[in-house]
């Protein structure tokens, strides 16, 4: 056999387990989401068709753009404070201490909670916000409130704080890496020029970093985006996000041709919102060359 | 290939389907699989039915009525039997998840309520779909630690009182819009027009600020009380309650001026089971003294089969669960399948949890 032909069969069995996989669980099933979304729905349940009621209805009924927009919110909300949360810690791990282990141990520190089921560290949260929770209890037996109060739990405030305690690690990750990617000498020349460490964090080590921050920013955005846990354990009445209305569609409404067209557009929301996060990560890799 | 080698390779072939056949056989012949309500199927009852049948039974839980069509249209044959309420029955039997019924194979099918076994709801084109199994009411409830005696509420108007602002809550359901429908005096609840439909709509948008949360299943409501999250909400009448109970948490339920909606819940066996004798096993158990004590015990609702409930139940038992007055059914407005309205249901329901 020639070598060329070896080279390519070995690389067709290299990436022909992971292509086979992208094609079977991820393209066909896209593909069958955007079939179902032109169905139609027929009482009890639906048949095939092809027309647009769908989408119009998403359009038409203010519900939907209303959840849409809170979902953003949440979403935003929660990406921005696990950034102002993240950021500051892995510029800390990276610069400020001293020893490795030390180093090591904080970096741990905030990947360990990871290995925790998701849905217990949001139950946690319950036992801790609730009317008679910890939160309360303290305040209470501190004399700081007189009675116990319900605005830590079941509201979008609860849903912030218990999404951006589960997101924060997934900004310090790639934080602590495009930090430690930066080349001392620059912030060495800086300093030897007189500027002051502000403005170096500012011209330099920020611009650097930027990609770190975007990609972790985006991780949690689009995590917050498709999160329909948060809503059920610790969200009130006013907690509904665009997951839920898509179980709801999937389930009681029995309207899967709705659901499937709603998760086209959340599929079209996360996308946009990935390929401008990569624009920004690779215009911050250029700055580096 | 020699001709040996390939009968050896048949042979093997042949034994190794026919062991197959035989396992998996064996296997499914001795289980009943259960998409069901939680306390349908707790040990206190069952583990005795399965050490005398050899029906091994395992169940799923629902948290609403909603729940069973989705999990019976994602197919795979997973479950036997469901038990919808009343006004779902309907909707199984015309979506075609479910298969008659052969009641000379349940020979006790004829000692349940006359009204609940030629309900329009499991009768269809002269067939029999399903053994009604045990019923009750919506009431509602309250605990009486923090609402006193002198502020007992006796109207749906108290779950729109500002002064339980963030201890209110109601069912994940759509029977929420039968009960905003009622609180403005529209008593016609399965049969709302679009006005009228976006009347309790509006209702209950209105009542938002005041919900602590949605409860979704039994044991959510449950915690929420436990937790004195929840002072006053809807329940399914004597369940939680007795849950409660043991918690030591106190609360009464009570029937509003403005009338309680009615439940039936029945056994409905899943179109092409293969587990058809232990079905039937189970549906004879859910209806004899075993089955319907059983099921009153545990979960405090009344039961479908009278002569059955007579002969367990203590007569304080008997009357406390009105199973000797047909009246106090007829005094609850009985769920009814809503039919192509569903949807608008549904719909309606999903717009209030979505609205700001």
């Amino acid at each position: 056999m020639r070598l060329q032909t070896r080279k390519r069969l070995a690389a067709i069995g290299v990436l022909s387990p992971p292509l086979l996989w992208a094609l079977v669980f991820l393209f066909i099933p896209y593909l069958i989401m955007f079939t179902y979304s032109f169905y139609l729905k027929k009482f009890p349940t639906f048949e095939a068709a092809f027309q647009f009621g769908n989408y119009a209805q998403l359009l038409l009924d203010p519900q939907y753009y209303q959840v849409l927009l809170r979902t953003a919110k949440i979403s935003i909300m929660v990406a921005i404070f696990s950034a102002l949360l993240g950021y500051p810690f892995a510029y800390f791990l990276v610069f400020k201490i001293r020893s490795n282990r030390m180093r090591a141990l904080l970096y741990m520190a905030v990947i360990v909670p990871l290995w925790v089921s998701y849905l217990l560290r949001a139950y946690t949260w319950k036992t801790i916000l609730g009317s008679e929770g910890i939160l309360n209890s303290f305040l209470v037996t501190t004399g700081i409130l007189d009675k116990p109060t319900d605005i830590f739990l079941y509201n979008q405030f609860s849903m912030v704080l218990t999404l951006t305690y589960i997101y924060v690690p997934f900004i310090v990750m790639p934080a602590y890496a495009s930090l430690e990617k930066i080349p001392r000498n620059l912030i060495e020349a800086s300093k030897d020029l007189g500027v002051r460490p502000l403005r170096t964090f500012w011209s330099i080590t920020l611009p650097l970093s930027t990609p770190g921050i975007a990609a972790g920013m985006t991780i949690s955005f689009c995590l917050t985006f498709g999160d329909f846990i948060a809503p059920i354990l610790v969200g009130g009445p006013d907690g509904f996000m665009i997951a839920n209305v898509i179980t709801a569609q999937f389930g009681a409404a029995l309207n899967w041709p709705l659901g499937a067209a709603l998760s086209i557009v959340m599929l079209v929301v996360v996308l946009t919102i990935i390929s401008l996060s990569d624009r920004l990560q690779r215009s911050g890799k250029l700055e580096i060359a | 290939m020699s001709n040996r080698v390939k009968k050896l390779l048949k042979s093997t072939v042949a034994m190794t389907a026919a062991s197959c056949i035989f396992a998996s056989s064996a296997w499914s012949a001795g289980q009943v699989n259960l998409l069901t309500w939680e306390g349908y199927a707790d040990d206190s009852f069952v583990k005795q039915f399965e050490e005398e049948s050899g029906c091994e039974v395992s169940a799923t839980y629902v948290g609403s009525n909603d729940d069973f069509a989705p999990k019976l249209a994602a197919g795979g044959g997973v479950y036997d039997m469901i038990s919808p309420s009343i006004d779902t029955t309907k909707i199984m039997i015309e979506a075609g998840f479910v298969e008659e019924i052969d009641t000379s194979k349940v020979p006790r099918f004829s000692e349940i309520y006359e009204k609940f076994s030629t309900a329009d709801g499991i009768n269809h084109d002269g067939k029999v779909y399903g053994v009604p199994f045990s019923w009750g009411s919506i009431p509602f409830m309250y605990r009486t630690d923090k609402i006193s005696e002198a502020d007992a509420p006796t109207s749906l108007k108290a779950l729109w009182d500002p002064k339980y602002k963030g201890k209110i809550s109601l069912w994940d359901d759509k029977s929420s819009l039968y009960v905003a429908a009622r609180v403005m005096g529209t008593m016609n609840i399965y049969e709302l027009n679009d006005t009228e439909l976006d009347a309790a709509k509006a209702k209950l948008i209105e009542q938002k600020p005041l919900v602590r949360k949605y409860w979704s299943t039994a044991g959510e409501l449950v915690d929420l009380y436990a937790g004195g999250e929840v002072w006053i909400s809807n329940t399914w009448g004597g369940y939680q309650s007795n849950l409660l109970a043991e918690k030591n948490i106190p609360v009464k339920e009570f029937i509003p001026e403005e009338g309680a909606e009615g439940w039936m819940d029945s056994w409905m066996v899943v179109k092409g089971t293969a587990n058809t004798e232990c079905v039937y096993k189970f549906l004879n158990m859910a209806i004899s003294e075993h089955g319907q004590c059983g099921m009153s015990n545990y979960n405090g609702y009344s039961s479908s089969n009278p002569v059955a409930a007579k002969k367990c139940m203590s007569p304080e038992q008997f009357t406390k669960l009105h199973q000797d007055d047909p009246d106090y059914l007829d005094s609850l407005l009985l769920w009814v399948n809503l039919g192509a309205r569903l949807e608008h249901y549904t719909n309606a329901w999903n717009a209030v949890k979505s609205a700001n």
